[in-house]
């Protein structure tokens, strides 16, 4: 017996099968006012993991080269991606962030984003530059990776705790989409993990909330220290 | 026939029957499950005396259907109660109320067959001295779980732990009590300190917990505890509305009688959450008033309080307009019609078994699940027979409950079944995809 698995888009229209769907919070305001920066904590959630990636050159290097002196916001994502509440909305939120963390001298260079293919196969360093034109800002690191092969790949998305599917045709064929959680990390300057987002929590102000508390407490450590 | 499966990798607009009760963060199966997972405790002189995590082949075009197509015994008695799901489905984390181990199960590397991925044996150190490990809930790449009781004394004083999908410590996070209110306002009368379920709206940032009582109660034999009225004191009064991503408490409200399983709406603009007393027989609304306020409101009686029929699990219509109420202590499941949440009326009852404590409906409501064990101390003895311990399924047509299936847990020489979640082959093999 066939078993069909569709990704059930939440967009505000009707789709084929007369579904209509909800946008993710990402998209629009936050229904509640979030906690202020600095009034919570966000306890690590494990040590982010090293890796061979690419970047749009097609120039390799260690993941770890990218989480070594800033806060990371890292994606994973593929182009091809046709959930709307899957990778278009982690490229649309980070972007969001993005814009705010330009208009913010304090935290512009404290910050990357890194958006971490997970089809290598179809996502080429070449395929990742086209993919970044339509995001990045000339006054703002953010990177879009990918991997060389599938063996690069799946050690990144193990210790990640990433988990995605490649989905086929009825004739064996790979359909180009693949079936996934959608998770963006929250990487502090020792490499932990700080916070995990999906769909129902991935919002620009409580991502840029999130930065500013891990930013105020290495700041309070720091002035302890002294 | 085609199965239909889908993965919703979002939000909280779209329910999530048992699956829909499940955590919003959770791909769902909307099409026919293929197998039901039953954390069973072992009972002496019953096989092999053990807990088990207990397979059942649940897909009628399968060729083993309603068989016991795997056991996996994990050694000794735990008082094996709750489990949950992974928000990746990988993984089923399930608890021993006693010795408060967790035995993560694998389900995904081969979905008829779960392995023992991983037991966590030191939740009691590593918490702060929780006691009892009762729910188990997906959030992003974590879980959230809530205890009953703690090392001191026992009683009902107890914290939400949150740990990795890995299985690693995060942090604990105690009930407020009158001396650590922990910035919550106290509303009304009660700020006990106690623990049972956790669910989530995150649409509002609601994290939402409810009580019940320690491990001194839980464990003793039921006669004795109600016949014991300072123990039958020791039950909890209050729910607890929790800012859930700073994971603080905001307010705690007077829900008296031991409110136990919460089950979430899923309308977008549903903004409200049910639970049953388990003292009191009362369905209660914990909703979001005029202006936000998370208020807490009874809306309906079940059964006759007087003959103590003992609300247990709940289960929510993926609609929101239905709600399944079991009565353990009468063996009955009850339907009402939550389509008004402020006013909760039973449009249906069937007599179950001899005791009924778990139900869990397919997505699409079509079918219902049934289990009767609640805790090995409280569980009736008799009558002997299949409508003790048991697994039964029903198909439901809108106004009847037909049986389908049923597995008598005692005469398998199995144990008492509990809590049930769905699996799914399609979840993590080869996929078609329909576009």
């Amino acid at each position: 017996m066939r078993k069909v698995l569709l990704l059930v888009l939440t967009l505000q229209v009707s789709l084929a099968w007369g579904e209509a769907v909800v946008l993710a919070p990402g998209y629009g305001e936050l229904a509640y006012e979030p906690p202020a920066a600095g009034t919570y904590s966000l306890p690590s959630l494990g040590t982010a993991v090293d890796g061979r990636v690419l970047d749009g050159n097609g120039k390799a290097l260690n993941l770890y080269d990218l989480l070594d002196d800033r806060l990371v916001l890292m994606g994973f994502i593929y182009t091809h991606c046709s959930d709307v509440n899957g990778c278009p909305l982690a490229s649309h939120v980070m972007k969001k962030v993005q814009a705010r963390l330009v208009a913010l001298p304090e935290l512009r260079d404290q910050v990357r984003l890194v958006s971490l293919s997970f089809d290598p196969e179809q996502d080429t360093p070449e395929a990742m530059r086209d993919y970044a034109r339509h995001f990045q800002h000339e006054d703002f690191d953010w990177r879009f990776m990918t991997t060389d092969s599938e063996t690069d790949l799946q050690p990144i998305l193990d210790g990640y705790g990433q988990w995605r599917q490649k989905l086929y045709r009825e004739d064996g064929s790979y359909s180009g989409s693949m079936a996934h959680v959608l998770r963006v990390y929250l990487i502090d300057r020792d490499k932990r993990i700080r916070n995990i987002y999906s769909a129902g929590f991935l919002h620009p102000d409580t991502v840029v909330n999130d930065i500013r508390t891990v930013l105020m407490e290495a700041t309070a450590v720091a002035e302890g220290g002294r | 026939m085609r199965t239909l499966l889908a993965l919703v990798l979002l939000y909280t607009t779209y329910a999530f029957a048992d699956e829909t009760c499940m955590s919003p963060y959770m791909a769902k199966i909307e099409g026919q499950e293929d197998f039901v997972y039953v954390w069973t405790l072992g009972i002496e002189g019953v096989g092999d005396e053990q807990d088990k995590l207990v397979t059942v082949d649940v897909n009628p075009e399968s060729e083993d259907y309603g068989k016991v197509v795997a056991t996996l015994s994990v050694g000794g008695r735990n008082e094996a109660h709750h489990t949950g799901l992974t928000d990746d489905r990988r993984y089923l984390w399930a608890g021993g109320l006693d010795t408060n181990k967790i035995f993560i199960f694998d389900i995904h590397t081969d979905p008829a067959e779960p392995t023992l991925h991983e037991t966590v044996a030191d939740f009691v150190d590593k918490s702060g001295g929780v006691v009892g490990p009762h729910t188990f809930y997906a959030l992003p790449g974590r879980m959230m779980l809530s205890g009953l009781s703690n090392n001191r004394d026992h009683g009902g004083r107890t914290a939400l732990v949150e740990y990795t999908n890995a299985g690693d410590y995060v942090a604990t996070y105690w009930m407020p009590t009158d001396d650590q209110l922990m910035g919550a306002e106290k509303s009304g009368q009660f700020a006990d300190g106690y623990g049972y379920d956790v669910r989530v709206l995150p649409r509002r940032n609601l994290m939402l917990t409810s009580s019940f009582t320690g491990w001194n109660n839980y464990m003793m034999e039921l006669g004795p505890l109600m016949a014991d009225s300072e123990a039958m004191k020791a039950f909890g009064n209050t729910m607890v509305a929790w800012d859930l991503h700073a994971r603080q408490p905001r307010k705690v409200l007077d829900v008296p009688g031991a409110p136990l399983e919460i089950r979430c709406a899923w309308g977008e603009d549903h903004d409200y959450c049910f639970t049953s007393t388990a003292l009191t027989s009362k369905l209660w609304l914990v909703y979001a008033d005029q202006d936000g306020e998370w208020q807490a409101e009874a809306v309906g009686d079940i059964g006759d309080a007087s003959k103590i029929p003992l609300p247990v699990d709940i289960s929510i219509s993926n609609d929101d307009t239905r709600l399944w109420v079991n009565t353990w202590n009468d063996g009955m499941t009850r339907l009402f019609d939550i389509s008004d949440p402020h006013n909760a009326k039973q449009i249906f009852e069937k007599k179950i078994g001899v005791q009924v404590n778990m139900v869990s409906q397919s997505w699409d409501g079509k079918r219902v699940y049934y289990t009767s064990s609640l805790l090995a101390n409280w569980d009736k003895k008799s009558p002997q027979g299949p409508d003790l311990q048991y697994l039964k399924v029903y198909d439901f047509d809108g106004k009847e409950l037909t049986q389908t299936l049923a597995i008598d847990f005692l005469a398998e020489k199995l144990g008492a079944p509990h809590q049930m979640r769905f699996g799914a082959r399609a979840l993590y093999g080869e996929q078609v995809t329909a576009r």
